[in-house]
């Protein structure tokens, strides 16, 4: 059995594969006829061997038979030979012998190898008296048969009568006593003539004879060669008589291989032939077989291919028993959609899982298809799923028949439609919930149709022509704009709309909006159409209706077109907001407004809002130009305006005030100066409040009063004030200076008075009254002081003169030139004769003389004093600086003293504390100050500064 | 002789022989020392540091004096405080009848006392006899 598949898959094997067979086939063939040309030839070529050396055989016994005949003639010839080695009858002998003998042409008796005796002689005659045994030549062979005792066939040579021929010796001994030879000379050509070699087919074959050459022992052939001789194209046999080598060679051997050749491709072509044959016999059903191999793949292809759409099909399909209600098959998709595996549904029937609402119609259906009466039927059912969930599907039922054409079950392909339900559901709610919507709402609504309206206008052609053009013949012709009004049908109104129109139905309304009752409504009706004829699917407009109570109400009218219908204007929405309250509020704000801004322009001052962020303004009232004189407009031209007119030198501070104040959120109140147009500097007050909404600020809003007159006035009592307040403490300083200096004194005198009294001696009373003395003198020191201090203070006979400053400082270092010298100090100036300024003299030269007679006492002992007076300008103000390198004096310790009454800071005893103090006084009397700089140990520089 | 010792700081010579006498004639201290600014006081006191003298019982000290005057001198002994074995009891003794003078006494708790010269014998017996 196994064998037999494996023979039969053999033969179909090679059924299949015809190209193989075939080469197979070919081989086979082509391997048969080689063998049988192989045979054939080498038969053929062994029936020639066979018949050469037959006929070879022939030729050399032929030969040797001639050889013999040969050695007869010369043992005849010998026996002529008497005892005295003298031949007798030679001549008759030698010419029968001749005749007995064909192949001998001459025969010779050769005494001691000396030739002497020929015959026939005619034609020999050269060769008589030569001595073989001494001839190089000869004497070899010759020696050959003397030693051999036999006759020895030489030569082939060639004769000295011509011709090749062959000497056969006999070597004849008399009385044991070598006599000489006894020879016959064969001419070869007659040797091989008779020996038959010319018998044989010369067309096939060909004879040829070789020697030794016994000088060379190299093979000598002496007849012409006509073919090569090769491995195996010859025969060949040996003739000891002579030591020579016959050959019969085949002159054909070449020719049978190119036959054998020619043999072979005939059998080589039969074989392709043939393979070729059975290639195109075999390939006709292997074709067939891939046909049908094609074919299987195909329906194997397409079974997969719907097997796998019912397996994965998006929707469930399954093949249902009628009968049972059972599933035969059923896809992946159908248990899916119902929590089953494949194997759980094959145990449940459809009645199982469908709803028990849908089960009697489903039923029904089925009955129906059973009996014929419907060909298929569809439906939409609720099936339970595993966790008892429902699903809504969409059911198609189409019965699969057998080839009878009898039912054999139904094929059921559903699809889940849950979804669709559930929004559906929705859609109906949503419905419901918008048509709620549309009546309850509480704006007036109507659902309007203006197709016809648009139709019309199409007809007058005036779609999206230009829009003046439109209202222009709208306007024009009144009728047609009537027309095109009464053309709009109401298909809805909801109840806010009822109200609004004062009717009760949507006929009462129709009939209450069918005209338009003035000027006003048909030109807003108007830019309703154009708006229709440019395409646009949205208007809006506020205009005025007449209710059936034919009061007037302001509405704001407003439609938009349903979705969907934007070309047909088959549904459009129309709103009517009654804004007739808004109208009225709108028209009181005006008018407040109004009065508001009128009474803003009374104000005496600028009323203004700005932006927060950057200070631009948003409004200014129309004070400003009576203020400032740049107008609103001006103002509000520039976001920068105000930060651009604010006085150069308030304007940093300004700024940098109101956003801080903005920043936090306070109301602020503060003054500056702005530049006016005329380029007056204006004082003004600004009051801002800050305004904001839900805690961000929104605006500025302020007031800004002019304060100029004032800020005068305040400047001037600020003047006087400060002048006042000065004078005061420098009144209060000058008290307690009086005082101070002052009580010293008399609290000494009261002391020394109390000594003076409880005096234990009168030397002692001497003593204090002489104490008392001096400080009497001390008092009236400093009361002189005083004086001269309160004489400057007073101002008191102050003359100011112009005065040349250069001679003024030329005295002074004139008065301390003493000084000067004995300290070797140096004095420099930068002060010309041309320097005039106004002061007074005695002061001028008071000053000089009290800070350079200082700079002088003050020296460092160290270095030479140098002393240098600049005349200089500082902020308008003239200058004059006097600067020394002594000793210096610490700032940080005695800076406030330094300018103050009695005080000294050196041990140098001429040190009073007055002089400084009256400089000052003297300086500040005249309207300027002084200021010292100083660094210890390096030098000091006063500044006075000259008012 | 008792060994209590008082200085008096002040650059009126003048007031300084007064204090003499009237010291001479209370009859409690040693012959006072006088210095002519806060300068020479404190380098007299640091000496007396120095040397592990004794350091004076009471000190007058006047405001206004050249070189260093009473603030200065106040600022001094301050750094110097560590050292003494005892402080001195001191009183401002000046013709000064500036507030802020008085105030900025009162304020430093080195200070005992403001004093408005004229010094009497009482004052000084006053001023000898707190503790």
């Amino acid at each position: 059995m196994k064998s037999k598949i494996n023979w039969s898959s053999f033969i179909t094997f090679f059924l299949n594969k015809p190209k193989i067979t075939g080469f197979i086939v070919f081989v086979c063939l082509f391997a048969i006829f080689s063998y049988l040309v192989a045979q054939q030839y080498k038969i053929q070529k062994e029936n020639n061997h066979i018949m050469m050396n037959r006929t070879l055989k022939e030729i050399d016994q032929n030969i040797e038979q001639k050889l013999k005949n040969c050695y007869t003639t010369t043992l005849t010839l010998a026996l002529t030979i008497n005892d005295e080695g003298i031949p007798e009858d030679f001549n008759a002998i030698g010419k029968r012998l001749l005749e007995s003998n064909d192949v001998v042409s001459a025969v010779q008796l050769v005494p001691n190898g000396v030739i002497k005796y020929t015959y026939p002689l005619k034609g020999n005659e050269a060769a008589t008296g030569l001595d073989i045994l001494k001839s190089k030549k000869l004497k070899r062979e010759a020696l050959k048969s003397v030693l051999n005792k036999k006759m020895y066939f030489a030569g082939p040579f060639k004769l000295k009568q011509g011709g090749l021929g062959i000497v056969g010796r006999f070597p004849v001994y008399n009385k044991n006593h070598f006599w000489g030879f006894s020879a016959v000379i064969i001419k070869l050509e007659q040797l091989l003539k008779v020996s038959g070699v010319h018998n044989i087919d010369t067309t096939n074959f060909s004879f040829q004879m070789s020697k030794k050459n016994p000088e060379t022992f190299k093979e000598e052939f002496y007849l012409p060669q006509k073919v090569k001789f090769t491995e195996n194209n010859f025969v060949t046999s040996t003739v000891p008589d002579g030591d020579w080598k016959i050959y019969l060679i085949d002159l054909k051997a070449n020719k049978a291989t190119s036959t054998l050749f020619i043999s072979q491709l005939l059998g080589f072509i039969l074989a392709l032939t043939f393979g070729f044959l059975v290639v195109l016999f075999l390939k006709k059903p292997a074709e067939l077989q891939h046909l049908v191999e094609q074919q299987a793949a195909i329906l194997i292809d397409s079974e997969i291919k719907f097997k796998t759409i019912f397996d994965q099909a998006a929707i469930g399909i399954a093949n249902v028993d009628t009968s049972t209600g059972t599933f035969i098959e059923i896809n992946n998709q159908f248990c899916k959609m119902l929590g089953y595996s494949q194997q759980e549904m094959k145990t449940k029937t459809f009645l199982q899982i469908t709803h028990p609402d849908d089960l009697k119609k489903d039923l029904n259906n089925v009955n129906k298809l059973k009996t014929g009466v419907i060909n298929e039927y569809s439906m939409e059912k609720r099936y339970f799923t595993k966790e008892g969930a429902t699903v809504w599907v969409n059911l198609n039922v189409a019965p699969l028949l057998n080839q009878k054409n009898e039912q054999i079950s139904v094929l059921a392909i559903v699809e889940d439609i849950t979804l669709k339900k559930q929004t559906e559901k929705i859609i109906r709610e949503r419905e419901n919930h918008f048509k709620s919507l549309f009546e309850d709402s509480p704006l007036p609504l109507r659902e309007e149709n203006f197709s016809k309206v648009k139709l019309y206008l199409q007809e007058l052609n005036l779609i999206e022509k230009p829009a003046e053009e439109v209202s222009s013949y709208l306007t024009k012709n009144p009728n047609i704009t009537h027309q095109l009004h009464a053309l709009i049908e109401v298909i809805n109104a909801n109840h806010a709309c009822l109200d609004l129109y004062n009717v009760n139905s949507k006929d009462e309304l129709i009939a209450a909006k069918k005209e338009l009752f003035n000027p006003n409504s048909f030109s807003d009706f108007v830019k309703q159409l154009v708006i229709i004829t440019q395409n646009q699917d949205n208007f809006s407009i506020d205009t005025i209706i007449k209710n059936a109570q034919q009061e007037y109400r302001n509405i704001n009218l407003r439609w938009n077109v349903i979705r969907g219908y934007e070309k047909s204007l088959d549904r459009i929405i129309v709103s009517n907001e009654d804004i007739t309250n808004r109208k009225r509020a709108e028209k009181i704000i005006l008018n407040s407004q109004e009065k508001i801004e009128s009474l803003m322009n009374t104000i005496d001052g600028i009323v203004w809002e700005c932006r927060p962020d950057d200070f631009a303004f948003t409004f200014v009232s129309k004070k400003v130009e009576g203020i400032l004189g740049y107008t609103a407009e001006e103002w509000l031209e520039s976001p920068t305006f105000w930060t651009d007119h604010i006085y150069p030198e308030d304007k940093e501070a300004t700024l940098e005030f109101c956003k801080i104040k903005t920043t936090n959120k306070e109301d602020h109140d503060f003054e500056y100066r702005m530049v006016a147009k005329d380029g007056r500097t204006v004082w003004l007050r600004d009051i801002v409040s800050i305004v904001s909404e839900n805690n961000k600020i929104t605006s500025l809003r302020g007031i800004m009063i002019d304060i100029t007159k004032s800020k005068e006035v305040e400047n001037d009592l600020k003047k006087s004030f400060d002048l006042v307040s000065e004078q005061n403490k420098r009144l209060l300083n000058f008290s307690y200076i009086v005082s101070h200096n002052l009580r010293s004194h008399t609290s000494n005198i009261t002391s020394l008075t109390e000594l003076i009294d409880t005096a234990e001696s009168d030397e002692e009373r001497e003593q204090m009254i002489g104490l008392l003395k001096t400080v009497a003198n001390s008092l009236n020191e400093t009361m002189t002081n005083l004086n001269e201090v309160v004489n400057i203070q007073t101002n008191i006979g102050l003359v100011v003169e112009k005065i040349n400053l250069k001679t003024y400082i030329d005295n002074t270092l004139k008065l301390v030139s003493e000084q000067i010298k004995n300290k070797e100090a140096s004095i420099q100036s930068n002060v010309n004769e041309e320097i005039e300024i106004n002061y007074n003299p005695a002061y001028l030269e008071s000053i000089l003389y009290n800070i350079i007679s200082n700079a002088l006492r003050y020296s460092d002992k160290t270095r030479k004093p140098l002393i240098s007076i600049e005349f200089t300008k500082e902020n308008n103000q003239n200058i004059i600086a006097i600067t020394d390198n002594g000793i210096g004096i610490d700032l940080d310790k005695n800076g406030s003293k330094i300018f103050g009454m009695y005080k000294t800071f050196s041990e140098n005893p001429d040190s009073k504390g007055i002089g400084l103090f009256i400089t000052k006084n003297q300086i500040e009397a005249m309207g300027g100050t002084i200021t010292i700089e100083s660094k210890p140990g390096a030098g000091t520089t006063f500044k006075i500064y000259i008012a | 002789m008792t060994n209590r010792t008082i200085w008096v700081i002040d650059d009126d010579v003048i007031y300084k022989t007064i204090m003499k006498k009237i010291i001479k004639k209370a009859a409690i201290f040693d012959m006072p020392i006088t210095f002519t600014n806060g300068k020479e006081a404190l380098d007299a006191l640091i000496k007396t540091v120095t040397n592990k003298e004794q350091v004076p019982e009471i000190i007058l000290l006047d405001i206004e004096m050249p070189i260093l005057d009473g603030w200065g001198f106040m600022v001094e002994i301050e750094k110097l405080k560590s050292k003494l074995e005892k402080f001195p009891k001191i009183y401002i003794s000046s013709s000064s009848i500036a507030v802020e003078d008085k105030a900025k006494a009162k304020n430093n708790p080195d200070i005992l006392g403001y004093m408005s010269k004229p010094i009497s014998l009482e004052d000084l017996l006053l001023i000898a006899s707190t503790e």
